[in-house]
């Protein structure tokens, strides 16, 4: 138990650098915000990827093994604790060992004397006791929620689903972006198989906010099989066992490269993207598209924004009407045009999802045995002036007995 | 219907903070009536609470549980809600001159926030949006209660145990016990939220999760008050430490909720 807490307690202080620390950036930008010690601390450690590290998955790991071990160590002791619980004998020890309110167990049990009818306490507290025979007194003897004893187990059980399956679903998903415009034709990573983009749409509402973006698309498999699907934000769609999400959008260009008068390369690029320009080294990236960043003395404008880099070193961001031409060596001359959206899909194969449900679902059970199905059970045994009514709440304490009073009017 | 809102959460204002001032005369003066009377005030401004955020829904076409504005003013009728429950069901009005305070704070918080209504993004159409926001709410507010009743339990030595505080708020083991009960059931739907939040993410980002702040300080908070069930089921922790740990819980979700959008960018700003 002791290393179970400490281990929540280790990793409740690494999510706090995983959420505080900004993750997945490069070294430079550890380095300019952190200064050259932390900065070089930040990326030794792996907090710049924290919950993919080695570390927090030996952490995961060893939860798993703690959790494991606790659950399997304990199912002896919870059969036993549920027989023991079904045993009116063993609740008469408990009250016996404790007479009215002292002892060991006092913040369990709670005693009430001279209780005028017994059934009328049960009834109250929604108990149908059995009724027996002591020592020549008729008793009553109910428990109640004796299922309850095993919360904490399936809680920890459901966790370790959740936490297998994530972790199994993690290291064996595969996931590929795809991102383009329609009537392109693109690869899906490594799998040999390409998608195509047949029409995007991005729907407004009335005040020209984006409401829905809606891509239709078709992927072709190496065999030369093909399926097709229409996919929209929240609802994706399923190809050849992948499935389709629609992730975001931004814009993108066609730019036109001339050299010596004649058309000499032509893409479309995607805000981000960029192409090597020809067989120079120089490379084109695409910024954005923005309205009104023109002003041609006083007339506003929409602009391309690209910037040109020579061998990767970052060289000048130019903003460019369409149509406009732009001279970057005598014979070279760069035209951008056709701004449109882009679509992002996100496409990924991932097994032990269910997994990780089933164990969401089965924690949740856990939650409710522990929480709301409190084992707790209520004996009383009839004396000359009326009956004394015990009751054991294992979890509930003062309520219980409070509520156990009240029923007995005690 | 959105005139309406505004009219009824100036109401509502006006309710919450008449309560906590006759919540605290109550206190002063240790007259019973008055105790009455701000559960009752109390109970009439949760009533146009929710008949503003009915006229919210209903004027904005959509459920009203999208940003800053919303969250808390739904915030704050979740912890009124769970808070009059608890003053109902362990007959403890006290509970509620302490509660006041954080509902009027989190009222003010809401009326200082951009009320205007703005058409929701792609990702927040979903059928679970209502689901996994009202899950956070009860959540929230139980987490709320369970901080508040700490704090009654930390400061109940320091009152004189004369009639009116002994009869007015529980022992300190009931207190404990209520405490403990309002964290159970902040936790269980706290679990609902994360859940249908991954199921929700699944289906919107195709990733039901991605270590977002929110999502991580949502799990920090989890195994926050999983670790306060271990050192009270286990080690057991009971009364003070229990409490000064219940209200650590509280503050770990007053930074999910204020603190990760405010401090830290994601995908969960409502920016
Ligand atoms: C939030 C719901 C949870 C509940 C209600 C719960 C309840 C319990 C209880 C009652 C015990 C045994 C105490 C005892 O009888 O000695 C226990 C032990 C333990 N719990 Fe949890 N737990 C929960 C969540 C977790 C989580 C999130 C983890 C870790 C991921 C965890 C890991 C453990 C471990 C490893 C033990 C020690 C078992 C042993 O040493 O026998 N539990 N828990």
């Amino acid at each position: 138990m002791k290393f179970a807490i400490l281990l929540l307690v280790v990793l409740t202080i690494a999510c706090v650098f995983g959420s505080v620390i900004p993750q997945g950036r490069t070294l430079d930008e550890y380095l300019s915000a952190y200064g050259t010690r932390s900065g070089a601390l930040i990326v030794g450690l792996c907090l710049d990827d924290l919950f993919h590290s080695t570390w927090f998955l030996v952490l995961t790991v060893l939860l798993v093994c703690d959790l494991l071990y606790c659950n399997l160590s304990r199912v002896p002791s919870l059969l036993h604790r549920g027989a023991r619980f079904r045993d009116p004998e063993t609740a008469w020890k408990l009250s016996q060992a404790q007479p009215a309110g002292g002892g060991k167990n006092a913040s369990t049990v709670c005693t009430v004397e001279q209780v005028p009818d017994a059934a009328t306490v049960f009834e109250k507290l929604h108990m149908r006791p059995v009724s027996g025979e002591r020592d020549g007194k008729k008793t009553l003897f109910a428990a109640q929620n004796g299922v309850g004893l095993w919360g904490a187990w399936v809680t920890h059980l459901g966790i370790l689903l959740l936490i297998v399956g994530f972790v199994l679903g993690q290291a064996t998903r595969q996931l590929y972006t795809v991102h383009g415009v329609p009537g392109q034709t693109l690869p899906v990573g490594d799998t040999g198989c390409t998608l195509t983009i047949n029409d995007f749409d991005v729907s407004l509402t009335e005040n020209g906010v984006a409401e829905q973006f809606t891509s239709d698309v078709t992927m072709h498999d190496p065999a030369g099989a093909s399926e097709s699907a229409v996919v929209s934000v929240n609802q994706p769609g399923k190809l050849f066992g992948y499935k389709v999400f629609q992730n975001s959008t931004g814009t993108a260009a066609k730019v036109t490269v001339t050299k010596d008068g004649a058309v000499a390369q032509e893409a479309i690029l995607c805000a981000g993207d960029y192409v090597y320009v020809l067989d120079t080294p120089m490379a084109l990236f695409f910024n954005g598209y923005y309205r009104d960043a023109l002003d041609f003395g006083g007339m506003k404008a929409d602009a391309f924004a690209w910037s040109t880099y020579y061998n990767g070193v970052y060289s000048e961001t130019r903003y460019q009407a369409e149509g406009e031409t732009a001279i970057t060596t005598d014979s070279i001359r760069v035209t951008f045009s056709e701004p449109q959206s882009y679509t992002l899909l996100q496409i990924k194969r991932e097994r032990f999802i269910w997994l990780v449900l089933l164990g969401g679902l089965v924690t949740l059970a856990g939650l409710v045995l522990s929480f709301y199905l409190q084992p707790r059970r209520v004996w009383a045994e009839q004396t000359e002036t009326g009956w004394t009514v015990h009751g054991e709440s294992q979890k509930g304490g003062a309520i219980f007995r409070d509520r156990l009073r009240e029923a007995a009017g005690g | 219907m959105l005139k309406a809102e505004s009219i009824l959460f100036y109401l509502v204002l006006v309710c919450y903070f008449l309560a906590m001032a006759l919540y605290f005369v109550f206190l002063a003066t240790k007259k019973e009536k008055l105790s009455t009377l701000a559960v009752l005030i109390q109970l009439i401004g949760l009533l146009l609470h929710t008949a503003a955020i009915v006229c919210r829904g209903v004027g904005a076409g959509r459920l009203p549980l999208t940003n800053q504005y919303e969250f808390a003013t739904s915030f704050a009728w979740g912890l009124c809600l769970v808070s009059l429950i608890f003053i109902r069901k362990f007959k403890f009005p006290v509970l509620g001159a302490f509660v006041a305070p954080l509902i009027c704070l989190l009222i003010g918080y809401a009326a200082f926030q951009n009320r205007e209504v703005k058409d929701l993004m792609p990702s927040l159409r979903s059928s679970w949006l209502g689901f996994h926001v009202s899950t956070a709410i009860i959540s929230y507010g139980s987490f709320g209660v369970s901080a508040v009743v700490s704090a009654i339990f930390l400061i109940r030595d320091r009152m004189k145990d004369d009639s009116f505080w002994g009869r007015h708020i529980p022992a300190r083991e009931k207190l404990d016990a209520i405490s403990y009960r309002s964290v159970c059931l902040g936790l269980l739907f706290l679990t609902f939220t994360i859940l249908s939040g991954a199921i929700w993410a699944e289906q919107a980002w195709g990733s039901y999760w991605s270590w977002d702040p929110k999502e991580t300080w949502s799990l920090i908070t989890w195994i926050i008050y999983a670790i306060y069930l271990h050192l009270r089921l286990g080690r057991g922790w009971r009364g003070k430490s229990a409490a000064v740990f219940a209200v650590i819980g509280f503050i770990a979700v007053l930074f999910t909720y204020v603190g990760v959008n405010t401090l830290i960018p994601g995908i969960h700003s409502y920016k």
